[in-house]
């Protein structure tokens, strides 16, 4: 069988994962910094030399995310959508709608039980729908990235802000702290908010269960229990939804390894 | 602005000079209107060319599709307004549209709220004369209120040439356009094909028919035919003949700048081919011919009246069953065309397509014909972010042949 490799080379990390017959033999992610081609060049060594393999044993390399034409070593490139699709029925066979969150961008894909994308949707022209919102919320809270979710769990209610517009919502976020409310009920608010722009970009494709959660926000329980109540299903997430991505591309390079010979 | 890809038709040549609006067309223009040749512009599909040709004017189309213009034009309107009428307000304020400018009059039928306000604007400038199109074709008295809306036009042309339509000026205009129209079709049926041209090249010659001389226009669309036909029997394509075939509907897409979804469409990878589309800046310019039964005025009248309001596919359009007409036109070219996938496109504050999407997505579902709403904006500042919709939407399409 054919080795693959994916990489995600999103607009914060890139992710690197090599297959063997449909198996993760390892994953890798690395911060972008300034210089983003040596940073994928690294993650792919490191994964390489996690694999116990050399680049000769790749047969197959594609690339996705938003700096996929950048990845000077990947064979072929795929839309981070295609590989959405290609991932989500990887992890889950009865995977329908597949949303992504990353750092910058929101996207959900409608596929079919081979992971072929049927439609799609992004939310490319504002971040309030994605990672570096919570992010800057964080910021304006005071509080550390990681706390945000766990701290939003606690809230009873959530106070509403605008979240059409990352500007905004932080000068809302500004006022419900002069206002003195609970920093667990603002957070709660500002995933609400973020899950309410999500969940309206998926709306446009319809409710198809069985639906799947990517992406590094994904791994956001403060999110994900906003995103369940807003949609009103059961949401289903893999167990390293960071590295959905380049996973959906290692298959689809796979499958063009195959198709070479 | 010269295109340059592998395997271009030369007779593109000729199509690339008269789509530069500071060239030997203007100049020509200059030079007839010195003669005494009047120039009557129209911002939309719906002024009556035969007419204008009949009395002995220059009918030019002058919506802008300049990117930077669209920014001049929130000087003095909010950004929500549609960009091309923005963009045409723009052009006027810095005086950018040679044609623009040598308008004598342009007539401004009232199809949109940004065209109703358009023509306001306009007014300040150039005689602007209205044409309110009705909004239900098949009402019994809106073809009767139409054709009272062109008498009236009729009479403004006559007023401002000085030139009476007759008979025998009008028969020869509607005949100069019939041939036009045959013209088109003729390129049209090439595409149903293997892609023998890309549909860039074919939006180019559409286009340009709207300020070029129209009987040089045919004599030159049908050398380009002879030349692609030609081409058909040697084989030689544009792109590959199992390329996705793409379908482009909504918004006109105005030269020069508003080009650059064909252009992402014919230069993604995986690459799709613009095989026909549905826009009055497109396949609609010509398409319908003017059906006359005998050369009487009365009949030529009517015909061109008819032609003009009841063959438009404009979303301005309704009836109690939704704007018939332009799903029926787009069901049709899909079978015809062979059509893998279709592209809606709309720009920002372009309300009425905006909002016939939801109507046109569910049929094209039924269908099972993928569609994709691209929106964007004058700019080209997202190009990267519409490159990435594009691709997926075309890998999606490759991926439903090809698993």
């Amino acid at each position: 069988m054919a080795i693959s490799a994916g990489v995600d080379m999103g607009t914060q990390r890139v992710k690197v994962v090599i297959m063997e017959d449909k198996q993760i033999l390892s994953q890798t992610q690395n911060f972008l910094g300034f210089e983003p081609t040596k940073a994928a060049e690294q993650a792919f060594e490191e994964a390489l030399q996690k694999a116990k393999l050399s680049r000769e044993d790749i047969q197959h390399v594609t690339a996705t995310g938003s700096g996929a034409g950048m990845v000077s070593f990947a064979d072929s490139t795929v839309s981070m959508m295609g590989a959405d699709a290609r991932a989500g029925a990887y992890f889950f066979s009865s995977a329908r709608t597949v949303i992504d969150v990353g750092a910058e961008e929101a996207r959900a894909v409608r596929c079919d039980e081979k992971g072929v994308m049927l439609d799609f949707v992004v939310n490319a022209r504002c971040a309030a729908g994605a990672g570096t919102f919570i992010e800057a919320m964080a910021r304006a809270l005071e509080v550390e990235l990681e706390d945000m979710g766990s701290l939003s769990l606690k809230a009873e209610r959530a106070s509403p802000i605008n979240a059409s517009c990352v500007i905004f919502a932080e000068s809302d976020v500004v006022s419900l702290i002069h206002r003195e409310e609970p920093k667990t009920e603002i957070a709660r608010a500002i995933f609400d908010a973020m899950a309410e722009r999500v969940s309206s970009m998926v709306l446009r494709l319809g409710i198809n269960p069985d639906i799947v959660l990517v992406g590094g926000v994904a791994k956001d329980v403060g999110f994900v229990a906003s995103l369940k109540r807003r949609l009103g299903t059961e949401i289903l997430i893999p167990e390293e939804p960071l590295f959905a991505g380049a996973v959906g591309a290692a298959l689809i390079a796979a499958r063009r390894a195959g198709r070479r010979q | 602005m010269k295109k340059t890809w592998p395997n271009r038709p030369e007779a593109m040549e000729y199509f690339d000079e008269i789509s530069n609006f500071f060239g030997q067309r203007e100049k020509e223009i200059r030079e007839q209107k010195e003669a005494g040749k009047k120039l009557i512009g129209y911002t939309c599909m719906f002024a009556p060319i035969e007419f204008i040709l009949a009395a002995g004017a220059i009918p030019v189309r002058v919506g802008s599709g300049w990117y930077d213009a669209a920014k001049l034009g929130d000087r003095i309107m909010p950004v929500e307004v549609c960009p091309v009428i923005r963009s045409t307000v723009g052009a006027k304020m810095v005086n950018l549209s040679p044609y623009l400018e040598l308008s004598d009059a342009i007539i401004t039928p009232l199809t949109c709220d940004g065209r109703t306000k358009l023509s306001e604007i306009l007014s300040d400038f150039k005689p602007v004369w209205c044409m309110t199109p009705p909004r239900v074709k098949d009402d019994p008295q809106s073809l009767s209120l139409w054709k009272e809306e062109m008498q009236v036009i009729r009479g403004k042309i006559e007023e401002l040439t000085g030139t009476k339509i007759t008979k025998s000026n009008l028969r020869s205009a509607i005949e100069k356009m019939q041939k036009a129209t045959k013209a088109f079709r003729r390129l049209q049926d090439l595409r149903k094909g293997p892609p023998v041209i890309t549909g860039r090249d074919a939006m180019l010659v559409s286009q340009t028919s709207l300020w070029d001389d129209i009987e040089r226009w045919t004599q030159k669309t049908n050398e380009l035919c002879d030349e692609l036909e030609k081409r058909v029997e040697q084989k030689m394509w544009a792109f590959p003949p199992d390329t996705s075939r793409v379908m482009i509907t909504g918004t006109p897409m105005l030269w020069p700048d508003s080009w650059k979804v064909p252009n992402l469409i014919e230069e993604s990878n995986p690459a799709g081919v613009l095989v026909v589309d549905e826009q009055c800046s497109g396949d609609r310019i010509l398409y319908d011919p003017v059906g006359v039964d005998e050369w009487t005025m009365s009949d030529m009248f009517d015909a061109v009246s008819e032609r003009y309001l009841m063959a438009s596919t404009c979303p301005c359009f309704t009836s109690e069953h939704g704007n018939e007409d332009r799903v029926n036109w787009i069901m049709d070219r899909i079978k015809e065309y062979k059509v893998d996938g279709v592209i809606y496109y709309v720009v920002r504050g372009c309300i009425l397509y905006a909002m016939e999407y939801a109507r046109i997505k569910r049929i094209l579902d039924r269908m099972g014909l993928p569609v994709y709403y691209l929106d964007t904006e004058y700019t080209r500042e997202d190009v990267g972010q519409m490159k990435t919709r594009v691709e997926a939407f075309l890998e999606m399409l490759e991926a439903r042949i090809d698993i």
